[in-house]
Order: structure tokens, then C-alpha cells, then sequence
């Protein structure tokens, strides 16, 4: 407490911030110097001089698989965080065996690779794969025009079963911070579950809910592995495979960056909207501690 | 409290034995080292060629060789692989080192562009024994590159369409006669565009090499004109067209499964591919392949030698002994399913007939030489695969 009432009165350079230098050369060589370099380059012809050819480039090829990794992304991540809040509500509430084993077994796919996730959905989605063939045997499709799944569809599957543990992991979290006391306060005023949870379990979590979606959002971006070995070779495709494609056969690192900066603006305004919320939440804190 | 002091020294201790254990070690490699060679082997590709390296010729290699042991560096698949592999001997030239570390390295075509261009490599191909088995016109020129005394070609693969005889009782046996057939059979020819692989790359090539009738000028010839990717619009267009009426298959093992699965009954694949799947049984064994006209690109790896690297004569033993007959059957065609990179007569008596039937079976000698095509000209494919971006959507 002390320090922090004279670090507002006047600020004197206090020599343990000196252990913070390496914390600090780290960061900018490793993330700000990376990602400088990728948005300078990108301005970089293959000449070397300043220019706007690989923007020119990225528009004309690449625009449809920026607007799809766009939609993939905002759909996958509003589709996990739905599904999340639901299964998390449902761990919070229920205390039937079901829910214990189930609350053991979510975890699960946290720990698997997404190159693992991939090679599943490959299997398991293809024309021919376990999911077409067991709606063929009930019956409900016919395996000769099976449901083509290496599509938007298939890799938001793919996506949303991955991610959905980890947000459950987060939300579940800011469930159980609640006290029971408001639940029951609102039940005995007559709120029914759909109200307990639009007006209390939601709102009081919002941090987490969204803390959960921004890095969900984030890492969706940012994944190479399951659209290249679901959706590689057609179009649209996703960013990252695009960058692959060339760097692997171009040796186009102009593009690539640029592909690389329109990746950044995708997840720009989430970035800005977390450090927002942790500045805020920050002088929260720092008020309940005054 | 006591608990985490005791954690410390612990930790402690066991650095410094770690550490006295690594330094004590580090002086038994260094008397090894006096007596024998390391040789060291970058070598791009997937990581069967690794296994290739690390546990099939680099054991039989140091039997024959006790003097000489290999360590294989795997820099991984696709050009990039042989990309790391340039980048490192640059700047091994640029630092101005008089011996570099690099020792003999094993590369994708691309690469001998990179490196003829900066100047990286040693003429050594002609001083070997086993030059003389060497009949390909790969060892020639790659990409149009004169490579000639430059490059031993380790091994040849193929790409060709695979297909499932239960269901095509008559493969077509041309791009054309593909065309018709897909036009009968929407859904049921697969390929993995150019972003999922190297069998959809070569098919597509195929098509402007069948749909330009250029072979020559593109491949061999030269020269680059801007005006010829022009005039490949209407090709990229029909192409489009076709895409229309095929299943995208996620990649070249992709292409593979699908087939198994029934999911498809045609597609591109790379020949070594289809036989070391068939070999572990994850493919139909009655899946067969066939060569279209006027061919399909195929590619093979080379080894090379740095200029300046530390054990040329050691490097030079060991590519001829990678390049003679009986490693090349036994370990090249038998183990890995690859074409050989020396002609293939001279094997004749290594491999057992069975092999030999079965790799030439679908496929013949003759088919290759005629429709066994090379990929174009490093400027004509960078046009061709930036097109197929441009006009096929």
C-alpha cells in the first residue's frame, strides 16, 4: 500500500524495476522486433524498394480466403462460446454422477495437439468416415451422396470441439466464483434458469466469458494445422495456409508478411478490447485496495 | 522451509553432475573423434528420409566405412526443407569460412537453382565410380539449370493417377479422355489442389503441359516469356470447369485415403507413396495406376557437396556408395518404393523379380521415359501455380 501512495505522489525510479530489464529485452526481441519486422517487410517488394505491391498482390489473390478465415473465426468462436456457457451452467447446477464424470472427461481435448484434431476430422468427417457412415446405417443419409464436410462447416466442427473445453475451463471457473446466495435470491423472487442465467450467471462472469473468447478467437486466427489438412487444397482456405503456400513454393516473404499483417488486424480489436479490460480491471483493484 | 532448502541443494547437485557427466563425455567424443570421421548429411524431404539417414544407410554406411560415421541433419519436407539447406550453406559462404560444416546434403530440385546461381557447390559427380550407371536426363539439367558433374540423382519418383479397377474397368489414358470420364462420373476423381501438396502441384502442371502443348519450351528449353502465362487463361478456366466436378481431397495422403475409403476412384499420387501404403496395407491391393498422356511431371532428389566442405573425399565414399547398384535395390526401390536414381537395367539382378514387376508393373520403363515429364522451369512454375490462384475459383 505504502509504495503505491508514493509512487503517485512523485515517481522515483526504484532500482528492483532494474529486474524487470531482462523480462523487458525478452519481450521486445522476441515478440515487438518479430512483429515490426514482419509489417515492414510487407511494405518491401521483391526489388527491396517501398511499395505496395504485395498489399496490391494479397488483395487480388487472397481477399475471399481473408473474408473466409474472417467468418470461420467469428462463427466458430460464437458458436463455442454458446456451447460453452451451456455445458458450463450445467456443471454448475447439476450434481449427478453424469455431471461428475462429464466434468472430469471435458478436459480432455485441452491436452490434444491440433494436428491430432486434425488427423480425427479427417477421418471422422470424410464422405466415407464414421460420422456418413453412421448416418447411413440409421438411415438418415445415403452413403452415395454422403454429407460433404471439408468445407466451412467441417473445420468449424473441428474448431468448436477443440476450443469448447478450454472455454469451459475459463467460464465454469467464473461460475463458481458466484455465491450461491444470488441464485437463490433471484429463485425466491420467481426467476426461472433462463433468467438465472441471462441475469446473473452471464453478467457477473462477463470478464471470464469474454477473456474466454478473445483467446479463443485469438488462437483460431493463428491455427495452421486443421484447415491444411482439412481444406489445403481448396478455395476458399484459410490465412495461414495461404502463407504456407508462399513461403513453401514461392519463397515470397513479402506476401507472407503481408497475409501476416492482415492476420494482426483480425485480432487487433480483440487484443485492444483485453488489455482495455485488464487496464480497467487493474484501477478496479487498485480503488477496493484504497 | 527446510523442505525447499533441501529442494535447492538437491537441484544443485544434480546440475553440477549433469554437467560433469556432459563434460566428461565431451572428452571421449573428442578422442573418438581423432580416429574417426563425422560425416555430416543435411538432407531434406519428408522424414522417411530421415529413417533413411539415421537408421538404414548411415549403420550400413559406417560397417563398410568403420573409419566414417554419419550424422544425418533432416531439415524437413517440400522445398522449404531444401530451402534450410540453402540458407545455411550462404551463409556458410558468406561468413567466408574456409571449411564449412555441411558435408554432403541431399536436396529437391529447386535448390540447385538457389545454389548454381551463388555459386555453393562442388563439381564432383564425374570422379565417382558410379557415375557411369547414370542415364537420366535429371542428372543434366534441373529446372533448366545445367547441373551436369554437379548432382547424383539418389533417387526418382513418379506422380500418376491411381485408380480403383472395380469401378473403372476402362482408366482413361489421357487428360482428355480424364476430362470425358469425370464429365460421366462427377464427385469421383479427387485431387488436392496446389495448396494440399506436391500430387495435385504435378497434376495441374500436367494440365498446362497437355493444354499448351509446350512441354519443351517450358521444362527444357526456355526461354521465360511473360506472354505464355497469358495465354494460359482459357487452360486455368477449363480448368475451373473441371474442378467443378471433382472432390478436393485434403492433401497427398488425403488423395490416398480417399481412394481406400471408396470416396473417390481416380486421383493424382506419387508412386512410392501409393506402394509403400499398399506395402503397410492402408490401400485397396487391387488399386492400380496409370500414366495419362502426354505425362506427368515426376522429380528427383540429388545429392550434392558443398564446395569447401571438411571431408569431400569422405563425402564423395559416401554418395558412391549410396549410388551403386546394390544399396539402390535394396534400400531405395525394396525398402522405400522409390524409382531408382541410376538407370534401372543395372538392377536387374539385385532386385528380386517379384519387386521388379511390381514397380515397373502399372507403370513400365517405357512409360516413364516417354510420359515421365520433368516439373517446368522454376519461373514458368512459380507463373503456373500464381495462376492457378488468379483464374481457377
Amino acid at each position: 500500500m505504502e509504495a503505491k501512495n508514493s509512487v503517485r505522489r512523485e515517481f522515483i525510479f526504484p532500482p528492483y524495476l532494474l529486474l524487470l530489464f531482462p523480462a523487458v529485452v525478452f519481450m521486445l526481441l522476441m515478440y515487438a522486433y518479430p512483429f515490426i519486422a514482419s509489417f515492414t517487410r510487407s511494405l518491401i517488394d521483391a526489388e527491396g524498394n517501398f511499395s505496395f505491391a504485395n498489399y496490391a498482390k494479397t488483395w487480388e489473390l487472397y481477399l475471399k480466403d481473408i473474408l473466409f478465415t474472417f467468418a470461420v473465426t467469428v462463427f466458430s468462436t460464437a458458436a463455442t462460446g454458446v456451447m460453452a456457457v451451456l455445458l458450463a451452467v450445467y456443471l454448475r447446477f447439476s450434481q449427478s454422477f453424469i455431471s461428475k464424470i462429464l466434468s472430469g472427461l471435458y478436459k480432455v481435448p485441452i491436452f490434444i495437439p491440433f494436428v491430432v484434431v486434425a488427423q480425427m476430422m479427417n477421418s471422422f468427417l470424410a464422405p466415407h468416415g464414421l460420422l456418413n457412415i453412421a448416418l447411413a446405417k440409421f438411415g438418415l443419409i445415403n452413403i452415395d451422396q454422403p454429407l460433404q464436410l471439408f468445407n466451412f462447416t467441417g473445420l468449424s466442427f473441428g474448431f468448436i470441439w477443440k476450443m469448447i473445453p478450454f472455454s469451459v475451463l475459463i467460464i465454469h471457473g467464473g461460475f463458481q466464483m458466484i455465491d450461491d446466495s444470488y441464485i437463490e435470491a433471484a429463485r425466491t423472487a420467481g426467476a426461472r434458469l433462463f433468467k438465472v442465467i441471462t441475469k446473473i450467471l452471464i453478467p457477473m462472469s462477463k470478464s471470464s466469458i469474454m477473456v474466454a473468447l478473445v483467446l479463443v478467437y485469438s488462437q483460431i486466427v493463428g491455427t495452421f494445422t486443421l484447415p491444411y489438412m482439412l481444406i489445403g487444397g481448396k478455395s476458399p482456405t484459410t490465412i495461414t495456409v495461404d502463407i504456407a503456400h508462399r513461403v513453401n513454393y514461392f519463397r515470397d516473404f513479402g506476401v507472407a508478411n503481408t497475409l501476416g499483417v492482415f492476420s494482426y488486424f483480425l485480432v487487433l480489436f480483440t487484443a485492444i478490447y483485453y488489455l482495455r479490460s485488464s487496464v480497467r480491471k487493474m484501477a478496479e483493484d487498485k480503488l477496493v485496495q484504497e | 522451509m527446510q523442505k525447499r532448502n533441501r529442494f535447492t541443494i538437491l537441484l544443485l547437485v544434480s546440475i553440477l553432475v549433469t554437467g560433469l557427466v556432459l563434460v566428461g563425455g565431451k572428452k571421449d567424443e573428442a578422442a573418438a573423434q581423432e580416429a574417426k570421421v563425422r560425416l555430416v548429411y543435411m538432407t531434406a524431404g519428408d522424414v522417411n528420409m530421415l529413417a533413411l539417414g539415421q537408421n538404414v544407410v548411415g549403420p550400413e554406411f559406417s560397417k563398410k566405412y568403420p573409419n566414417i560415421s554419419l550424422m544425418t541433419i533432416h531439415t524437413g519436407p517440400g522445398n522449404a526443407g531444401s530451402q534450410i539447406i540453402f540458407e545455411k550453406l550462404l551463409a556458410e559462404s558468406e561468413s567466408k569460412k574456409d571449411v564449412w560444416d555441411v558435408d554432403v546434403a541431399m536436396v529437391h530440385q529447386i535448390f540447385m537453382k538457389w545454389a548454381m546461381e551463388k555459386d555453393l557447390l562442388m563439381p564432383y559427380a564425374k570422379d565417382i565410380d558410379t557415375w557411369k550407371y547414370v542415364a537420366s536426363p535429371f542428372a543434366k539439367s534441373s529446372l533448366g539449370v545445367n547441373v551436369e558433374g554437379y548432382v547424383m540423382p539418389m533417387f526418382h519418383s513418379q506422380t500418376a493417377l491411381a485408380y480403383n479397377p472395380e469401378f473403372v474397368k476402362d482408366p482413361p489414358q489421357s487428360y482428355e479422355d480424364l476430362v470425358k470420364w469425370v464429365d460421366k462420373n462427377p464427385g469421383k476423381f479427387g485431387y488436392n489442389g496446389i495448396k494440399g501438396g506436391m500430387s495435385g502441384v504435378s497434376f495441374t502442371v500436367g494440365w498446362i503441359y497437355w493444354k499448351s502443348g509446350k512441354y519443351e519450351k517450358y521444362a527444357v528449353t526456355g526461354p521465360f516469356e511473360e506472354s505464355e502465362v497469358a495465354s494460359w487463361k482459357s487452360a486455368f478456366e477449363d480448368l475451373a470447369k473441371f474442378n467443378k466436378k471433382v472432390t478436393f481431397t485434403g492433401g497427398n495422403v488425403g488423395t490416398l485415403d480417399a481412394l481406400n475409403r471408396g470416396e473417390i476412384w481416380m486421383g493424382p499420387v506419387w508412386v512410392d507413396m501409393f506402394f509403400t501404403f499398399m506395402n503397410e496395407g492402408k490401400l485397396n491391393p487391387k488399386t492400380k495406376m496409370v500414366l495419362p498422356e502426354p505425362g506427368m511431371p515426376g522429380q528427383p532428389m540429388y545429392f550434392v557437396i558443398p564446395k569447401k566442405a571438411a571431408h569431400p573425399e569422405e563425402a564423395k565414399k559416401f554418395v558412391e556408395f549410396m549410388t551403386s547398384p546394390a544399396i539402390q535395390a535394396k534400400d531405395i526401390v525394396e525398402r522405400f518404393n522409390w524409382y531408382p536414381g541410376i538407370d534401372g537395367s543395372y538392377l536387374k539382378g539385385s532386385i528380386p523379380q517379384d519387386t521388379y514387376a511390381k514397380i515397373y508393373g502399372d507403370v513400365t520403363p517405357e512409360d516413364l521415359s516417354k510420359k515421365g515429364r520433368a516439373f517446368p522451369l522454376a519461373d514458368y512454375f512459380n507463373a503456373i501455380l500464381e495462376s492457378y490462384e488468379k483464374w481457377v475459383k
